[in-house]
């Protein structure tokens, strides 16, 4: 990074204000020619809303900014387009029906004739390292894939910034690996690269410079080799982090759910089939699934909450009982509760209010419906006690689900199912996209239900989140789950290789691959052999 | 058969399917968009009842079926601001549209019942249109080479052309494509309007090609089936013109029913009246039962997009 | 200066409920001007048609007798728009109903007794369901749309009636005429208030809405009805059943716009006749809007629809308005009501242009609403 050449990207005093909220606040930073700068800071800090203004999507209200020195006014994203800032996004603007070479056609603007451009496509897929067949469409191809279409559609227009925003939440540890080797050719060549993250060890790796954002302010800026990860997170955070609290670790009790060779068929055109998926979990124990987007996480959720009724009645067993065959509101009210990942329209309903989406999955454990009739009053006593016992921001029982923040609606809707304390709770992304304070809160009230007798599954994309909750682990991949492994003596490259989709590596000790074969004959004498894997 | 006979079945044929052929093109295009417009019926009845009128106040058949084109734009018009601009239901706005257009063509329509128009002279010479055989190929209403050019024409733009294929972007994935700078509203304005014009082009069709007179509700459902011949051509040009002859043959049928004797007297005349409308279910059900992989159903179909949230 | 429309975080309920009456309103207004510029006398004729079947009290049993089949298939109907249920097609419905009543009408013609119009009831309700149960299997086994089949199957209908009626129905002493012979006394509804027409369709139609009133209300199954037509996916994980929903909701529409039949030809006509079918299926889908889906409003939207029938028969005889102008009147009333819809799901802003270099501190003016 050269010092003392004008900044690619100045950005100087920008605010943006929503209803409600200021995203953000005097915002100033400058990124050089060539530089990779990391914008850091939790979910809701206000890098989203940045980048965004500086491509054009949003306008600022205030500040300004200036490219290589000129003042910069981009009015939309093909704007910053012709002033050479690509960005790549979180969530991927693709077509799903459409071919990868049409996807890049979309994103140029249209100059080129299809000719001509599937053969630049192909130059830069070579020089970077990008392969791809342009004819595919885009349904076939897998998250990574996807994602490469995007740094190719940004590419193309030899961008002098190109905005990377979270681009590694999708990814395996090793498809990280790749694209962090095509940004370093990048930023080679003199493109600037602005790296929006929360993940403090991938910028620690990547990043020259970052710039930390909290509540919509920058809090400051550093040099990430020279910092600690905690340290950086402290200012990221705002405070010290918070240890999630746990009693003693008590030997695990007996099983409360058993999967036992549960297979299902892709249910849309874009699933995953489950193959074949065993496990067993136990009172007080959190077992943790990890695990790439996509990979069936959704599927195994609707399994167990019976949305997805199982072919044979012994796939599912609660405590003894054959659960399989059941649908949802039999599991529940036997003790199987479930939390979907998507919280608008699948957990919970936006338009209603939080007593009618209590109604929704605690009728019948909380006796909120009597001979037909819904019962308004219990349903709104219940709802009340959620939002005082879980700490809702919401104005009443009677407030739409839709206008709570995420972080509030997730506590609502883990509120909702553990105080039905049911005996087994498995959910999925518990704290995906919630503020730091609410996802300590949802971690500790799971620690504390384990604790208090239930079995918890967690389905999660965030490692970090399983590493620190749960007692045993396991990997999902393409509908199929790895063997569980105690939390204690796994390591991150490992699960990293499961992810990607590389089973049996040379370190699986033999007595892992016996306790795997014990599982699936449903013997009760691992019993011992499990609890001593777990406290060893 | 008689090969005459069989001519002639053709070209009633021929005739009955240009209406639902230029409906289901035009939705086509507007479903592609991402936009569910039930109200093709309204829009046909408009075009039927404005083309009527222009081409028996002038005479002339061909600003008669400017019109209807321009009314089916103007009448498309209300769905667009109500369902793109103001967010509406695409399944109630669409609905509100056919019962304006069957009250707006009642209406109107009342002052030109039992009245004369002229029709569209043959493009053709009479050594032509009056040959025993050739005929087949020559004696039919400019409407009909329209109807060809336009499935041409529909695919090409879709298939070949950058504007169709941002077209079909929005309606694939309505936020991706705004957030790369296309207005989605736009394009879907576009696309209700060129519905529009091809709806009130098909409906002036049935007095322009059909049935030279002004009879109340004259569309018959047409514009339904029309709707029901997209599902059936998997949003295909090609397997739409297919589709459409398929119907004009059933429709045909029942008029040859009506006149032939015989075999066809032993089924009563009402039964063949339900043929277009029974095959229209026989059809939606043999697609369901086909469940192949990719319906070909653009994923954004019938869902509102504000850009702002 | 512009406007701009922003999400509200909850729907509103003032808007909820001032949007229906508006839009009655601003029909008025529009329709006047519009008649005015077709060289009608608009003013009139919207006092014709909205106003003087209110003041002129010899029209309330009209009314009366108009908005109980409006009512009663706007009910049905607009339980089914709740779970997301497009059944448009229950015209076709209301003449099955009207044929399956006729049919146990013919058969027991000759028979008396108080159980005739019960069992006739009992007939038009399973004409009914047995019209939409098509289109319902079609939706649940194979997923086929039922907007289309529904609608498809009204054609049918209406061929199916002519059949009948020109066909093996044909009264032998109707010197030709396509028509049933009349129902006997037993078979058809008695007048309940002495003097007037009001037959027993309108306290049905009373009944019916305060029963569905309580059911969408306070019901399990009205909660469920809510929840698969709000959130599909949300009511899967709530153990609600799509398949039953549909179902249902279908055979209740159906159910209700064969009753509906059974009351009219068993009321007003007094036999079947190729006439039957009036469009009270096609009305009563805008009285389930105006109505905004709620028992209730579709009971005054019912009335509010009913005045417009009556009124466009006062606009007729008086100023000479053709018929068809009141269907132009409604349909008018239903885009008003769903534009109206805006306004109750969004709040309009007025928005300030500004420089991205703002001097102005003032950030509620702030453009783009809701970030995602």
């Amino acid at each position: 990074m050269q010092e003392n050449e004008r900044p690619r990207l100045q950005v100087r005093g920008i605010s943006k204000q929503f209803p409600g909220v200021l995203a953000n606040d005097r915002v100033s930073f400058s990124v050089a020619p060539g530089e990779i700068h990391a914008l850091l800071g939790e979910n809701g800090a206000g890098k989203s809303t940045l980048v965004k203004m500086i491509y054009g999507i949003m306008q600022p209200d205030e500040g300004e900014m200036f490219w290589n020195g000129q003042p910069l006014l981009v009015s939309n994203p093909k704007a910053a387009r012709s002033r050479g800032i690509g960005m790549v996004f979180q969530h991927f603007s693709l077509f799903e029906a459409l071919s990868v070479l049409e996807n890049i056609a979309l994103g140029m603007d249209g100059s080129l004739s299809m000719g001509e451009l599937e053969k630049k496509v192909r130059e830069v897929m070579q020089d970077y390292g990008l392969m791809l067949d342009p004819g595919r469409v885009v349904s076939s191809l897998s998250v990574g894939e996807r994602q490469r279409i995007e740094i190719v559609r940004a590419l193309l227009l030899k961008p002098e910034l190109l905005i990377m925003d979270e681009p590694t939440s999708v990814l395996t540890p090793q498809e990280v690996t790749q694209l962090f080797e095509t940004l370093r050719k990048l930023a080679s060549e003199g493109c600037s690269i602005l790296y929006i993250s929360h993940k403090l060890h991938e910028i620690k790796e990547l990043c020259d410079t970052a710039t930390i954002l909290r509540g919509g302010k920058v809090v400051g800026e550093c040099n990430p080799a020279e910092e600690t990860s905690k340290s950086m997170a402290e200012m990221m955070i705002g405070g010290s982090l918070k240890e999630i609290s746990r009693g003693e670790d008590g030997a695990l009790g007996d099983v409360l759910l058993k999967v036992n060779g549960l297979s299902l068929g892709r249910n849309h055109d874009f699933g995953t089939a489950l193959a074949d998926i065993s496990f067993e979990v136990r009172r007080g124990e959190i077992f943790g699934v990890a695990g790439v987007a996509g990979n069936g996480q959704n599927e195994l959720l609707e399994a167990m909450s019976g949305e997805m009724p199982a072919p044979r009645e012994d796939a599912i067993i609660l405590h003894g009982r054959p659960m399989g065959l059941l649908g949802p509101n039999q599991r529940r009210k036997a003790g199987l509760c479930c939390v979907p990942e998507e919280r608008n329209g699948h957990a919970a309903i936006g338009d209603f209010s939080l007593s009618d989406n209590a109604v929704l999955t605690a009728r019948h454990r909380k006796g909120l419906v009597k001979s037909g009739m819904v019962q308004g009053r219990a349903a709104e006593k219940y709802t009340r006690e959620i939002i005082s016992r879980f700490s809702v921001m919401a104005t009443g029982p009677m407030a739409q689900a839709g206008s709570l923040s995420g972080g509030n609606l997730q506590k609502f809707i883990m509120g909702r199912e553990i105080l039905q304390v049911p005996e087994v709770l498995v959910v999925s992304q518990p704290t995906w996209g919630v503020d730091a304070g609410a996802a300590a809160f949802i971690h500790q009230a799971l620690v504390d239900m384990a604790q208090a007798g239930s079995a918890i599954v967690v389905i999660s994309q965030d490692l970090d989140e399983l590493l620190a909750l749960c007692e045993t682990i396991s990997v999902i991949n393409e509908g199929k789950l790895s063997r569980a492994m105690p939390i204690k003596g796994v390591s991150v490259e490992e699960l990293g290789l499961l992810m990607g989709g590389i089973h049996g590596t040379e370190e699986t000790g033999e007595r892992d691959r016996v306790e795997n074969g014990a599982e699936k004959n449903g013997s009760g004498g691992i019993k011992e052999g499990k609890a001593d894997a777990v406290q060893a | 058969m008689n090969i005459d006979i069989t001519i002639a079945i053709i070209i009633t044929m021929v005739g009955a399917s240009t209406p639902l052929l230029l409906a289901a093109l035009g939705e086509l295009v507007v479903e592609k968009s991402g936009v569910l417009n039930l109200g093709i019926e309204g829009m046909m009845l408009t075009g039927a009842v404005v083309g009527f009128a222009v081409t028996f106040n002038t005479g002339n058949p061909w600003l008669g079926i400017g019109a209807a084109a321009l009314a089916g734009v103007m009448v498309s018009m209300l769905f667009a601001v109500l369902t793109l601009s103001l967010a509406s239901n695409q399944v109630a706005t669409g609905l509100a549209l056919t019962i304006f257009g069957t009250g707006f063509s009642a209406l109107f329509g009342q002052a030109y019942t039992g009245k004369p128009i002229a029709l569209f002279d043959s493009v053709f010479p009479e050594t032509l249109t009056e040959d025993r055989f050739l005929r087949v190929f020559f004696d039919y209403s400019p409407l009909v080479y329209f109807s060809f050019l336009m499935t041409f024409l529909v695919w090409w733009f879709l298939q070949k052309t950058r504007a169709g294929l941002i077209l079909r972007a929005v309606g694939e994935n309505d936020h991706s494509a705004h957030s790369m700078g296309y207005s989605v509203t736009g394009v879907r304005y576009g696309a209700v309007a060129f519905g529009g014009a091809m709806a009130g082009i098909a409906g002036a069709c049935f007095p322009l090609l059909l049935t030279p007179q002004w009879v109340e509700g004259l569309t018959g459902g047409r514009g339904w089936i029309a709707l029901a011949l997209v599902v059936f051509a998997a949003w295909r040009p090609g397997r739409l013109l297919a589709g459409a002859y398929l119907f004009g043959l059933i429709a045909t049928m029942e008029l040859y029913a009506k006149a032939a004797g015989g075999a066809f007297r032993i089924l009563p005349s009402e039964l063949w009246a339900s043929l277009p409308y029974l095959a229209t279910i026989v059809v939606l059900v043999l697609i369901s039962l086909r469940r192949t992989k990719n319906s070909g159903a653009p994923a954004c179909l019938g869902k509102p997009f504000m850009p702002n949230n | 200066m512009q406007f701009r429309l922003e999400k509200r975080a909850e729907v509103s309920r003032p808007m909820l409920y001032l949007t229906p009456v508006a839009a009655v309103i601003i029909t008025m207004i529009v329709g006047a001007v519009i008649f005015s510029l077709l060289g009608f006398n608009g003013a009139i004729a919207v006092r014709e048609i909205f106003l003087t079947p209110l003041t002129n009290s010899l029209k309330w049993q009209d009314l009366a007798v108009k908005s109980a089949p409006l009512i009663i298939i706007g009910v049905g109907l607009s339980i089914g728009f709740r779970a997301n249920v497009w059944n448009i097609g229950a015209e076709g419905q209301y003449i099955a109903g009207g044929l399956a009543a006729t049919g146990v009408a013919l058969i027991t013609h000759q028979m008396s007794g108080w159980w005739l119009l019960p069992l006739m009831g009992i007939a038009g309700i399973l004409g009914g369901m047995a019209w939409v149960a098509v289109p319902a299997f079609l939706r649940v086994r194979l997923n086929v749309n039922e907007i289309l089949t529904t609608l498809m199957l009204t054609y049918v209908a209406v061929q199916l009636l002519n059949f009948l009626v020109f066909g093996p129905w044909k009264s032998p002493f109707s010197f030709g005429q396509p028509q049933t012979v009349m129902f006997n006394d037993d078979q058809i509804l008695p007048y309940i208030i002495p003097g007037t027409i009001v037959q027993a369709g309108a306290p049905i139609a009373i009944l019916v809405a305060i029963f569905a009133w309580i059911m969408m209300g306070r019901s399990i199954f009205g909660f469920q009805v809510k929840t698969v037509g709000t959130a599909p996916d949300a009511a899967r994980h709530g153990g609600f059943s799509n398949r039953q929903t549909v179902w249902i909701t279908l055979l209740i529409g159906g159910g209700l716009a064969g009753l509906a039949g059974m009351l009219e030809v068993a009321g007003p006509f007094t036999r079947m006749v190729p006439q039957f079918p009036t469009n009270y299926g096609f009305t009563a889908i805008i009285v389930a809007f105006l109505g905004r889906l709620h028992p209730m409003g579709v009971m005054l939207a019912g009335l509010v629809l009913a005045i417009s029938f009556v009124g466009g028969e006062v606009a007729q005889t008086t100023i000479g308005l053709p018929n068809p102008a009141v269907g132009l009147f409604q349909a008018m009333m239903l885009f008003f009501i769903l534009a109206g819809d805006v306004l109750v799901r969004y709040r309009v802003r007025r928005v300030y242009h500004k420089k991205a270099t703002g001097r102005d501190s003032d950030k509620k003016a702030g453009a783009e609403a809701g970030a995602s």
